[in-house]
């Protein structure tokens, strides 16, 4: 006993050594490349030949389409979607995600050669492996990165101040399009009052509108909506009189999820209705912010839910059901409203058409209690900013490939049916072959109106451009192509968009007004307060909770967190007036 | 030879018993093969239970041209051959030295718990990331074995078989002028078959089954395993903001039909490794008792 | 002494060698790595690397974790849920193995064995969705049988009185078979002699299952049991976040779901190391209590 002990004593001591210098190396091997980060210099296998050639003078001759003389390499990351994979990859013989026509013409214009770091599938893959890479410190040139993730970047003096490029570089259209929804969309990107990355032009999106089913509406002989009430009648018209005409009391008025808010089966127009915000950061009147969920219209929309809950209009079982799952009852024609984006039509709708050639979806413009109009809830849902590592030698190749993504698919120049979606390819999105993807809230809409002022003209040889690619999908349907059932729903004559042009030309939206990075107290109470959120709502509509529990609720949640929270969004709100 | 003349209620009522239990267990696999053989309009309703409505094979159809999901069931196989071989080599090896008692090996005590400690302390995804790169095994089939080569858990199962390895077998092996690795051959491993067939099958289902590793250690999708590739054909997608475009590739992700025929066919090959491996239960029992 | 030692260290040299790959490859990937829980006590920015200038926080993270409202509640849900899957997921397996071994038309038993290790190969996200439909209150599968029985509905997956018992059920069913292939190797390894041996003693099948069967599998069941402490806090991530909702949340919010909320909207790998940690020391003071006892009372050693 007593001779091993002296051995064994030995052999710790060599593995805490053994752990100490497997430490110890994998710091001193840190800390040479930590210093060959810094701005002047570039990571030894960076292929990147612009680096010893000076800046391109941000002062002066800015040309936001100039071409690099020596080509640049630019290294990006990647995230590649089903759609991707399954439709524009087979669609386009010979392009891949490394070679494809947008990459050409990157290269050909701008003298831009795009390579890969990594190339991952879309979602929660790409932020881990983002996370994993930021930490291995071998950054590529561009990163796409999550809000939280570019302050830290910010913070930590790794990534480029974007904003003299963007003043510099930015063609008039880029400007126009991030202007298109107000400052908020550039702003967010502001750490410290710089413009630290670039997102989405569309965060925003374009609208919550009401879709129904008209061919019910019909049967049970009920006028379409234009009144909050009109909808609760037909909630409970829809339920109780049998609209399927099955003889079976097994329909539902309105589809709702477990999650409540959301692009489809959402509730955020139904709470619209009562002038309610709920799950969104607005103005309360006096130029403060404040959480919308917490104030008083939210819980007059919450009464109406759990009546209708009693009633029998909502499935008993939403509490459990994800959108997934909702989209079945949906398809089975067992639901006959859903607050939902102008895209509702193609997914699920689309799977109840499929089961039944008679369900007739009509989208109509959110409607409310008291005649004033109801504004649609655009909630800011940047999750992503593209951002430059410091010490890159040419950020502005970002901005200028942000510009002649605009100017090929939408400018004077641009080729719209090769870029965007092309005839030739079954009108598959090509676009996703470019690394940046800007693109206007509006373009839709705007499409819409191009292909109704061609309907009254009888115009349609003059369509062009993505308005041309719609009609031709709205004509495959006519012409008996059933996939293809979803475009003369949101672009026909009857199609959503008519409420569109409306909500866009009277500015009938309700922008959230908080569009920053997550604050310090937001990061660690919002999943807190949310659960709190949704766990009460849920219960009061299923009245497993008295109304009441709302008070109690606005009490808690200022208390657990959402006191600082508000301060904290106000400071960030001040800074942006 | 038992054969017993009266009717035999226990063994009754045991077949009847196992045969509902064993029902319960397959009812989820024929609803998921159910759905896959169905059209995928009925299949949306979510009305399909046990039997295809609307009798389709366009799903096989997609699925066999669809060379992402040929290419990483590839991989995988490649991965479950590598990284069970590697599994139970080492299994073996570390297993047979801690079986011994104190006085023949000094240093047991130490071993065990060093390698006990690591099934309950992970060191996380960051510094395990860091430590791939650095040994240059990121896109290497390489990244998804060797971080998890030695399976502790099967070392303690398979220790404890051999430990009930009768002395004498061994002592008149040594004995003989065998050493240690030559009683390992042919003594404890013939003896311990159906104790390696289970941790073999154990690393064979973990590694096809595991797919977060695949995920983060591959920068190229062609080189996922089949369990990384069929995380982005299952997960459901959040409904936030979609373009038409977008929309309606939601329509076809959420096409159950063409999930459940991936599932199946994913879940396929190794389903059928078990009924292979169950033949050395039973054969090293044989064997145990002819040399006992 | 010395030469004595010499001698040892010659004969226990092959036994050394023959580790030592094994031992290579956990310092080189378990133990090297393992500096990483150095991010428990950070307040850790990817951007800023793993050994890089990192804010050190000491004990905050826990402490975060710990002032959270209601991490009561989640720990004891947590533990709850756990501990009785450990405890099912023991018994279950020990007795349709046992069950089994009776079984004597092979081809039948061979296949009822892989019948009933088909669950395991289903993941959750998959699985969710068909409980749902089964468990459904209005039409499922199981409530109508309730009600044919005169029962009333149960909402299994929104009742916070149901919801950890289905999961536990639900985890049970899916693991069971899987669980009991250890179980039937071990059975195999009993001498057949003995059975034949107590037959002629006149002893019932009863009889040979306590003084046969279940003392030759001992070895085993002690082991898992040993082992199985290690989980008493792990409740099941996967299983939970595909079937829990807002309205179980009382009931089934657990630790690593609650881990995973907070990590959603910013990446708190300080947070989530932390608690890693903490579930590993718990587990490790479990686990080697246990050894312990088993050892001083059974005079075994599990490893």
């Amino acid at each position: 006993m007593k001779n091993n002990q002296p051995s064994s004593k030995a052999i710790l001591l060599l593995i805490s050594l053994m752990l100490t210098t497997g430490f110890i190396s994998a710091c001193s091997s840190n800390s040479p490349e930590k210093q060959t980060n810094t701005p002047t210099q570039s990571p030894a296998n960076n292929s990147s030949t612009g680096n010893n050639e000076p800046k391109e003078a941000v002062s002066g001759d800015a040309d936001p389409f100039g071409k690099y003389e020596t080509p640049l390499t630019i290294r990006f990351t990647r995230d590649v979607d089903n759609d991707t994979q399954d439709n524009i990859i087979p669609k386009t013989p010979g392009e891949t995600i490394e070679n494809n026509r947008w990459l050409k013409a990157f290269s050909e214009k701008l003298g831009i050669n795009v390579v890969y770091d990594w190339t991952v599938s879309t979602g929660d893959a790409y932020t881990q492996k983002m996370n994993v890479t930021l930490t291995s410190g071998d950054l590529p040139d561009m990163l796409r990165v999550t809000p939280a993730q570019m302050k830290q970047l910010a913070e930590a003096d790794l990534i480029e101040d974007l904003t003299p490029y963007w003043e510099q570089y930015a063609s008039d259209d880029l400007k126009e399009l991030y202007a298109e929804q107000g400052p908020a969309v550039l702003n967010s990107a502001e750490v410290n009052g710089k413009i630290m990355g670039i997102g989405k032009a569309d965060v925003y999106g374009d609208g919550v509108y009401l879709w129904i089913r008209k061919d019910w509406l019909d049967k049970l002989n009920l006028p379409e909506p234009t009144s909050l009430q009109d909808v609760l009648k037909i909630s409970e018209a829809f339920t109780t009189q049998d609209p399927d005409g099955n003889k079976v009391n097994d329909t539902y008025g309105l589809a709702l999820t477990k999650d409540l808010y959301g692009g489809a089966m959402g509730l955020e127009g139904f709470f619209a209705g009562y002038h309610a915000y709920p799950n969104m950061w607005i103005d309360d009147g006096s130029g403060n912010l404040v959480w919308g969920s917490t104030l008083p219209e939210v819980k007059e929309s919450l009464k109406a839910l759990s009546e209708m809950y009693k009633a029998g209009q909502l499935d008993k079982e939403f509490g459990v059901k994800d959108g997934g799952k909702v989209a079945e009852s949906i398809a089975a024609g067992k639901i006959g409203i859903d607050f939902g984006a102008q895209w509702n039509p193609m997914y699920p709708l689309i799977s109840n058409y499929q089961n039944d050639p008679n369900a007739n979806w009509v989208g109509y413009s959110l409607v409310s209690v008291d005649g004033k109009p109801a504004l649609s809830p655009q909630r800011f849902q940047a999750d992503s900013y593209w951002v430059v590592r410091k010490g890159f030698s040419n950020p502005e190749g970002l901005i200028k490939m942000f510009n002649l993504h605009v100017e090929l698919n939408w400018g004077k120049t641009g080729d719209f049916d090769y870029y965007y979606m092309p005839a030739a390819n079954d009108s598959v999105g090509v676009w996703k072959y470019s690394p940046v993807q800007p693109a206007s809230a509006f373009k839709n809409i705007r499409a819409f109106q191009e292909i109704e002022e061609a309907r009254k003209n009888n115009s349609f040889d003059s369509l062009t451009g993505e308005a041309l690619a719609i009609y031709r999908n709205i004509k495959a349907f006519e012409e008996g192509d059933a996939s293809q059932w979803g475009w003369p729903k949101i672009y026909g004559a009857e199609g959503v968009y008519r409420h569109g042009v409306n909500y866009m030309d009277n500015e009938r939206f309700m922008y959230e007004k908080f569009a920053g990075p997550p604050t310090e107290t937001m990061a660690e109470r919002k999943s807190t307060l949310e659960a709190l959120e949704k766990e009460t709502f849920v219960k009061i509509i299923m009245g497993a909770a008295p109304l009441d529990d709302f008070d109690k609720f606005v009490d808690n949640w200022y208390k657990v967190g959402g006191t600082d929270i508000t301060k904290e969004v106000n400071e960030w709100y001040a800074t942006t007036k | 030879m038992r054969i017993k003349k009266r009717l035999d209620w226990f063994i009754m009522m045991n077949n009847i018993f196992l045969i509902l239990v064993a029902a319960v267990c397959v009812l989820p696999m024929i609803h998921i093969l159910a759905i896959s053989l169905s059209s995928s309009a009925i299949a949306a309703t979510g009305t399909v239970t046990f039997w295809p409505k609307e009798f389709s094979l366009t799903s096989y159809e997609f699925v066999a041209q669809r060379k992402a999901f040929w290419d990483s069931m590839l991989i995988s196989l490649q991965r479950i051959a590598l990284g069970g071989a590697i599994n139970v080599l080492l299994a073996t090896t570390i297993a047979y030295p801690l079986s011994k008692e104190k006085k023949d090996f000094s240093l047991r005590a130490f071993y065990a718990w060093a390698f006990f400690i690591t099934m309950i302390f992970g060191a996380g995804l960051i510094p395990t990331y860091m430590l791939v790169k650095e040994l240059g095994l990121i896109d290497s089939v390489w990244a998804l074995i060797l971080p998890g080569a030695v399976p502790v858990f099967s070392v303690i199962v398979l220790l404890n078989f051999f430990r009930q390895t009768p002395k004498e077998l061994s002592e008149s092996a040594f004995m003989d002028g065998a050493g240690h690795w030559r009683t390992l051959w042919s003594i404890y491993i013939p003896i311990s078959m159906p104790a390696i067939a289970t941790i073999l099958l154990f690393s064979l289902v973990g590694h096809w089954n595991s797919w977060f590793d695949g995920l983060i250690y591959m920068n190229n999708p062609s080189n996922y395993p089949l369990q990384s590739y069929m995380q982005t054909v299952v997960v459901q997608k959040s409904f936030t903001t979609l373009t038409p475009e977008e929309a309606k590739v939601m329509a076809k992700i959420s096409d159950k039909t063409l999930k459940s025929a991936q599932i199946f066919l994913g879940a396929l090959p190794i389903i059928c490794a078990y009924p292979f491996l169950q033949k050395y239960f039973v054969k090293g029992m044989v064997l145990g008792s002819v040399k006992g | 002494m010395i030469e004595l030692n010499i001698k040892k260290l010659k004969r226990e040299l092959p036994l050394n060698l023959m580790i030592l790959p094994g031992f290579i490859f956990i310092i080189l990937f378990s133990y090297v790595p393992m500096a990483g829980i150095i991010i428990a006590f950070q307040r850790f920015i990817p951007a800023k690397r793993l050994f890089g200038d990192q804010q050190w926080v000491g004990f905050k993270n826990f402490k975060y974790v710990m002032s959270l409202p209601n991490f009561d509640n989640i720990l004891w849900n947590t533990f709850y849920i756990a501990s009785l899957k450990v405890i099912l997921g023991l018994v279950v397996p020990i007795v349709i193995a046992l069950l089994l071994n009776e079984m004597k038309h092979v081809l039948l038993k061979r296949s009822i064995q892989t019948a009933i290790y088909l669950p395991h190969f289903l993941s959750w996200v998959v699985l969710g969705g068909i409980f749902i439909d089964i468990l459904s209150p209005t039409n499922g599968l199981v409530n109508t049988l309730l009600n044919k029985l005169g029962l009333n509905s149960i909402f299994f997956l929104g009742d916070n009185k149901w919801f950890p018992y289905t999961m536990i059920l639900t985890d049970t069913w899916k693991d069971f078979g899987y669980g009991t292939i250890i179980y039937l190797a071990a059975l195999t390894g009993i001498n057949p002699n003995l059975y034949e041996a107590a037959q002629m003693d006149g002893a019932n099948r009863w009889k040979q299952t306590i003084h046969i069967s279940l003392p030759g599998i001992q070895m085993v069941i002690v082991l898992l049991m040993v082992l199985s402490l290690g989980n008493l806090l792990n409740a099941g991530f996967d299983q939970i976040f595909n079937m829990y909702s807002p309205m179980v949340y009382e009931s089934g919010d657990i630790l690593d779901t609650f881990v995973y909320r907070i990590g959603l909207l910013d990446a708190q790998f300080g947070v989530a190391t932390a608690v890693g940690l903490f579930k590993s020391v718990i587990a490790l003071i479990l686990v080697s209590t246990s050894y312990y006892f088993a050892y001083k009372f059974a005079d075994y050693r599990i490893f």
